[in-house]
């Protein structure tokens, strides 16, 4: 896994809580060309509180080019921008 | 009853919270593991060090000295711009978390808090294993470091504090004092600053245990109130309580401003000095306060500094008539040298609603008060640069100036 902290387009749901779970994003490859990931499984959620700044970590699974791939997105509370953190 | 009071100071706060900052948004450098300072602005490469890292610091940089200088004695430091919105997030977010182990915590500054944990003694047996526990939480959840000092008292326990650093708690109570306190050397003693350490070396003062043990009288006699205010410190008696709010009343506003060149004609810093009445009459008129007193201080190229005030025949927060007093101090006391640095400040505050007027008015009228509260409402409703006076166009000086973020926050006293 590498860090490259990209901001996405990303879909997700709200509970009534206020929970959100992402479905899928869409990502620039390296042709330049969009391709949108779907994320299988959510395997972990937490919250981080780095320097005051909440952001919710999510670990997931994707299939990418038919191969399966963990994930971290990171969701930034203040500014309400998806990160494709870790891939 | 004895207290039990913690100082909670964050290490290299400025520059850590940045740091952590961009760590958490997938930088790979951890400013703190590289000389770098937080401060002015790096393209520029002017303005002043506001905080540092430890490398940093063994390059012999100091907080306060210019950029300029900074990068003499190290080519390669790494300089980030100050973010104050962020500064204000971090120490919010550390006062969140001493709020689970006591109500009482004062904000002593924006990077350090001051709670008392008095009383609580059924909860938790050990001051000391509470205030690592404290120290691990943030470290692990808001990624940065803090020094923790516990004693009975507030001036003890922030001089505990400064024992051990980074990361770190150290206890001072009363009974150490002669073991931990004593051999250091005085000007580390809170309060002993520049004006007061020549003093103290010239009555062979050198650490604080000279201070301790030295005759109270004799300091008085030299130093006056302030003597034995510092004998009281370096014996650790002190025994002001943990104030929840430090948000005092405020006895003035002001703004001040460095120039980054040198002012010789009257015209630019009548320019300059009307940027800052802006500010300083918006924070006036947002707090619904009027001013009975404007001073205006000049720091010249050489570093010498004055300053000359006048009070207004009625209390006022219209714009014109402070720059009107703010002008007129000015050219009665500039002397045509070159200046590099202009403050205005407003004092003696009175409520806005009821205000004496005067039967000589001084030409304000309702108009001028209205036009206030609608540029006002404007710079607030859209961009402070969205109305400016038209006398700033190809000035190259700011319309307004002064201030350092939208929100305020508690900056340090010489109160504890």
């Amino acid at each position: 896994m590498k860090i490259i902290n990209k901001e996405i387009d990303l879909l997700c749901w709200f509970d009534k809580q206020g929970a959100a779970t992402p479905i899928r994003f869409r990502l620039l490859n390296e042709d330049g060309q969009d391709q949108v990931i779907k994320i299988e499984k959510i395997l972990k959620k937490d919250l981080e509180k780095l320097a005051g700044n909440r952001m919710f970590v999510y670990t997931c699974q994707s299939v990418i080019n038919d191969e399966t791939r963990i994930l971290t997105l990171k969701y930034e509370l203040d500014t309400c921008r998806w990160f494709l953190f870790k891939i | 009853m004895s207290r039990i009071i913690f100082h909670i100071d964050a290490n290299n706060a400025y520059l850590s919270w940045e740091a952590v900052y961009r760590l958490q948004h997938g930088e790979s450098i951890d400013l703190r593991q590289i000389p770098s300072v937080v401060g002015g602005d790096p393209k520029k490469r002017s303005g002043i060090v506001l905080a540092k890292s430890n490398p940093a610091k063994k390059y012999g940089i100091t907080t306060g000295e210019t950029l300029f200088s900074a990068f003499k004695k190290c080519p390669n430091l790494v300089v980030v711009p100050p973010n104050y919105p962020l500064y204000i997030k971090c120490s919010n977010a550390m006062v969140e978390i001493l709020k689970d182990y006591s109500p009482q915590i004062q904000r002593y500054s924006i990077d350090e808090c001051f709670l008392d944990f008095s009383g609580m003694k059924h909860l938790h047996e050990s001051p000391f294993e509470i205030a690592e526990d404290i120290r691990r939480r943030i470290k692990n959840e808001l990624g940065f470091t803090v020094s923790i000092g516990v004693s009975s008292n507030k001036l003890l326990a922030k001089m505990g504090g400064e024992l051990k650093k980074p990361d770190a708690v150290s206890t001072l109570w009363p009974s150490e004092l002669s073991e931990k306190l004593w051999p250091l050397p005085v000007e580390d003693l809170f309060m002993v600053g520049r004006a007061t350490l020549p003093k103290l070396r010239k009555m062979s003062i050198y650490t604080i245990g000279d201070l301790a043990k030295y005759d109270p009288k004799y300091l008085q006699y030299t130093l006056k109130s302030h003597g034995q205010v510092i004998w009281n410190f370096a014996n650790g008696i002190e025994a002001s309580s943990v104030k929840k709010s430090t948000h005092l009343v405020a006895k003035g506003i002001g703004n001040s401003t460095t120039i980054s060149f040198d002012v010789e004609t009257s015209k630019e810093a009548h320019l300059i000095l009307l940027s800052l009445t802006e500010t300083v009459a918006m924070r006036l008129r947002d707090s619904g306060l009027c001013a009975m007193l404007v001073s205006v201080s000049i720091k010249t190229s050489t570093f010498e500094h004055y300053s000359h005030q006048r009070k207004f025949y009625t209390p006022t927060d219209t714009t014109k008539q402070i720059f009107a007093y703010v002008k007129m101090l000015f050219d009665e006391i500039w002397k045509g040298e070159p200046i590099r640095h202009l403050g205005v400040r407003v004092s003696e505050l009175c409520d806005n609603d009821f205000v004496q007027i005067s039967i000589f008015d001084e030409e304000v009228s309702d108009k001028q008060k209205s036009l206030d509260k609608v540029i006002d409402q404007l710079r607030l409703k859209y961009d402070s640069k969205i109305i400016t006076k038209c006398c700033f166009l190809h000035s190259g000086i700011k319309p307004l100036s002064g201030g350092i973020s939208e929100e305020d926050y508690p900056l340090m006293s010489s109160q504890l």
